[in-house]
């Protein structure tokens, strides 16, 4: 046995030894070997999953990416295509005219044909 | 002139060393193949270290089998993805550990076992069996006490003559650690081993 203050890069002959007498299966090694195989094709049976639960794991995901692009891509879209919002004096120069008396002052609705000619005035 | 010193004890062979790599590989290649007999040969190849290494994790024999039986059945299940340019060995290693660990953590097994109060002194003189049996006994009740990791790299190191590397990677932890887990491993084991021969002579 050697010194059991030092780093040893070797494996220790007797410890090991000693070791693998404590560890070592006392039972019949071929017994084992048996019972492991009596569960190959079980095994092997648990290990194949039908290609229908394979393309099914596969979809679940797809789906969930897919709806999630498309989320983002319409939350991207209303940001960068919707136009910037007009301020009400920038609103209020374009129909500045003739008609726009009528249009602010009129207790009723206006007529389509005041709107109408309060855009031409503005042509 | 001064003669050579002559070379040191060569550890026990095991699996890792003496299985040719390339065997493995071929017997590897069979099984994927659907060779029932080939996954056999690895089996019986493999089965004795397999044992032992879930031993020194689960302490108890019956649960030790019942992991290095899973861990062979899970191997099968993954041969596909194991990688043919590095030894067979560790690769098996690694699940059998893993499978045994997963094991421990499920039923929660003790950590040690417990030492047969017989053995452990006050009876009648043992024979040559009986002191051999007593010193299973206490070292598995030492590797009992010990992290797992620690009994786990100890054994695969001076039992089943892995490199340090390799076990750095069965049981995914640097090398340097390996090193010292095995030191702290041998420096308790040792300790009982020379107590027990002190009290034998």
């Amino acid at each position: 046995m050697k010194d059991s203050q030092a780093f040893d890069h070797r494996p220790d002959p007797e410890l090991g030894a000693a070791l693998r007498a404590a560890l070592d299966p006392k039972d019949d090694h071929k017994a084992f070997v048996a019972r492991v195989m009596a569960q190959y094709e079980r095994a092997l049976d648990r290990a194949t999953v039908p290609t229908i639960d394979v393309l099914a794991s596969w979809f679940r995901p797809g789906i969930a990416a897919a709806a999630a692009a498309l989320i983002a891509g319409l939350l991207l879209g209303r940001t960068v295509l919707a136009p910037a919002p007009a301020s009400i004096d920038a609103a209020m120069a374009l129909i500045d005219g003739p008609g726009l008396a009528a249009l602010v002052t009129a207790s009723d609705p206006p007529d389509a044909s005041v709107v109408f000619a309060s855009l031409v005035d503005q042509r | 002139m001064p003669t050579e010193a002559p070379p040191p004890p060569q550890p026990p062979a095991s699996p890792a060393r003496k299985g040719s790599s390339d065997e493995d590989k071929g017997l590897v290649a069979k099984t994927l193949a659907g060779d029932r007999d080939a996954f056999g040969t690895l089996v019986e190849r493999y089965a004795a270290q397999a044992r032992r290494v879930a031993r020194a994790v689960l302490g108890d024999p019956d649960d030790a089998d019942d992991a290095a039986q899973d861990g062979f059945l899970s191997a099968l299940v993954k041969l596909v993805q194991y990688d043919t340019r590095r030894p067979f060995g560790p690769w098996l290693m690694r699940i059998v550990a893993n499978a045994a660990t997963d094991r421990r953590r499920r039923r929660n097994v003790r950590q040690a076992e417990p030492l047969d109060p017989a053995l452990v002194g006050g009876g009648p003189r043992p024979d040559a069996a009986a002191i051999r049996s007593e010193l299973g006994a206490r070292l598995r009740a030492a590797l009992g006490e010990l992290p797992e990791r620690r009994r786990m790299a100890v054994v695969l190191f001076d039992v089943e003559g892995y490199s340090h590397a390799e076990i750095a990677g069965i049981l995914g932890i640097p090398e340097g650690t390996v090193r010292s887990e095995v030191f702290h491993a041998r420096r308790r084991l040792r300790t009982l081993l020379a107590d027990w021969k002190e009290q034998a002579r």
